[in-house]
């Protein structure tokens, strides 16, 4: 029995409350992520995917319940502080890289993620080789250009290099938030076969968000399906390995419909009741 | 010749100005106020020391450090109060005027008598060369011109070199990272509010710097003195990106005190050739202006036409 790497219990977080925007985005999510597990998030728009993503990385506080990370109680932690902790790639490939420093810099800043930074050069000449023979693994062709601002590269090529630097120190719990999703498909297929060798060859602990059927289907040896700032489903082992893209297309299909059934019931009361 | 000689030192000054105001605004993109009450605070503390005769070099760091501790209040009402960026600039150069009168005792401090960095360097300059004037390329010079000159050239490169070094270090790349990408430095474990706060106060500190060689150079400090600094400041750093044009930071750096010494050398050209003074930061918040919106214009005027590279656009930032 592994112990859990994550434990999110009781986590509920509301945006604006009390005025006209209010979004109950997560409604009470108690989940716990075995060490080296691989656990595929899926949902609908809104669901709250992508928030129980940014609650376990800290970046807001939330209303209610606890997250342990790694065994420690990290729910008051700020987020460069669960830094340590966590490495992230998110949606937007911009997001990810400071785009007017050179790919050496950045990989050179999160080879320090979460540790002092003091007063030694940011590259010494070990840094460099070291950085120069861990991008040639990505096969992008980057090794020549770790002088260049990563600003004038592609998306898929920032999204690589966003990966490296979330790896690049051996995180406890790597979060994956649609990362493929602002990319080509060609660009997008190359990001998630050098996430999956990063994932293996780790053993990392990993949430990964997305919007693609065929990637949850295939990716991942558990998957969780979120409706309304819920978990719904909670598949793994031998169910997870089954499952195919038409199925989870099927247990879609279900949510909607009983969500539909939901506000037309609601609709239904307001109209004799209120 | 001596004009020359003092637009290149006054220049040279100010380049440290302009390498705060390039750290506030383009390394942070942070809109600094503070500038124009920091710098007079630094003249104000390294004038008092002076006049109570305090060494130059303890009293020109002490001025460089007050500027530092502006700064840093600055970069607490914003990280922490969460006080919009000019505002927090705004209320800590307002309140500094009332510091800064309040370390002089009065609006004006004169440094006749005291001994400083210049008289200091014209001593030393004097002694090597054994006379008070002397000739270069058939013009008359005077040996504390150029003393001074060398002394402040001296200082403003050791100090461009330093704070070079210090951006590539670990922290000082964090902070450039800070400015360019906040969301991605926070995941890599930096607090962006402590990033900003220490960046602040450099900014300051050299701020502070400046102005305490200034005071030296011209002889007093005035309450009055920093109005408008910071659109100088900003000036200097817009023609040094225009002189240079890349975006490596040891060029940027180099750029900024270029930019400095010949926006200073075009102010004193123009007032000679008869530009009433009373209109200098009329000209120079004007300069600014064209500087910032003419890049766009370019760009428009260029997209027009079917070659047209989006790199252009870039504009003011």
């Amino acid at each position: 029995m592994t112990l859990p790497s994550v434990e999110v219990s009781g986590v509920v977080k509301t945006f604006g409350e009390g005025t006209a925007n209010e979004v109950r985005a997560l409604r009470g999510v108690d989940l716990e992520v075995e060490s080296g597990s691989f656990v595929i998030i899926v949902g609908m728009n809104g669901s709250g995917k992508s928030t129980l993503l940014n609650a376990v990385a800290g970046s807001f506080p939330i209303d209610r319940g606890r997250i342990r990370l790694a065994g420690r109680d990290v729910t008051r932690w700020p987020e460069h502080r669960r830094a340590q902790l966590v490495g992230r790639v998110f949606q937007n490939p911009f997001s990810g890289t400071a785009p007017d420093l050179s790919i050496a810099e950045n990989l050179a800043l999160a080879a320090r993620r979460g540790r002092r930074r003091g007063l030694g050069f940011a590259l010494g000449k070990a840094r460099r080789a070291e950085l120069a023979d861990r991008v040639r693994g990505l096969g992008m062709g980057l090794e020549d250009r770790l002088d260049n601002p990563i600003g004038t590269l592609s998306g898929g090529q920032r999204q690589g290099l966003t990966l490296l630097m979330a790896t690049w120190r051996r995180p406890e719990l790597l979060l994956l938030d649609e990362h493929t999703a602002a990319l080509d498909p060609k660009s997008g297929d190359q990001v998630i076969r050098l996430s999956c060798r990063a994932i293996e060859g780790g053993r990392l602990t990993t949430m990964m968000v997305t919007h693609s059927m065929q990637q949850a289907a295939t990716l991942g040896d558990r998957l969780i399906m979120m409706v309304q700032g819920r978990v719904h489903h909670d598949i793994s082992g031998s169910e997870k390995r089954r499952l195919r893209p038409e199925d989870l297309l099927d247990r879609f299909e279900e949510v909607r419909r009983s969500e539909r059934l939901d506000t037309a019931s609601a609709e239904v009361l307001r109209r004799d009741y209120v | 010749m001596a004009l020359l000689l003092g637009a290149l030192s006054i220049g040279l000054i100010l380049s440290l100005l302009a390498m705060g105001v390039f750290i506030s605004f383009r390394v942070f993109s942070f809109p600094d106020i503070t500038t124009d009450g920091s710098v007079t605070t630094g003249a104000a503390i390294a004038a008092v020391l002076l006049v109570d005769g305090v060494s130059p070099l303890w009293a020109t760091l002490a001025g460089a450090l007050g500027g530092a501790a502006a700064g840093a209040a600055t970069g607490v009402l914003h990280s922490r109060f969460k006080i919009n960026r000019l505002l927090a600039g705004i209320l800590v150069m307002t309140a500094l005027y009332s510091i800064n009168l309040r370390i002089m005792g009065k609006s004006n401090v004169p440094l006749l008598s005291a001994q400083t960095l210049a008289t200091q360097a014209e001593a030393v300059g004097t002694r090597w060369l054994g006379q008070t004037e002397l000739e270069i390329a058939g013009f008359a010079v005077t040996t504390r011109d150029l003393s001074v000159l060398l002394v402040i050239f001296g200082l403003v490169v050791s100090v461009a070199g330093l704070l070079l070094m210090f951006l590539r270090t670990q922290l000082g790349t964090a902070m450039r990272a800070t400015g360019n990408n906040e969301q991605m430095i926070r995941a890599q474990g930096v607090n962006v509010g402590n990033m900003q706060i220490g960046g602040i106060a450099l900014a300051n500190g050299l701020v502070g710097l400046a102005g305490a060689l200034l005071a030296q150079y011209q002889g007093f400090a005035d309450v009055q003195m920093g109005i408008g600094m910071v659109v100088w400041g900003l000036a200097s750093v817009i023609i040094g990106e225009a002189l240079v044009g890349t975006t490596d930071i040891g060029l940027v750096i180099t750029g900024a005190v270029m930019g400095s010494v010949l926006f200073r050398l075009l102010v004193a050209i123009a007032l000679r050739a008869g530009l009433n003074p009373t209109d200098l930061k009329l000209v120079t918040a004007v300069f600014v202006f064209v500087a910032l919106v003419l890049p766009g214009v370019l760009a428009r005027l260029r997209a027009r036409r079917p070659a047209a590279s989006p790199l252009d656009a870039e504009g003011g930032r």
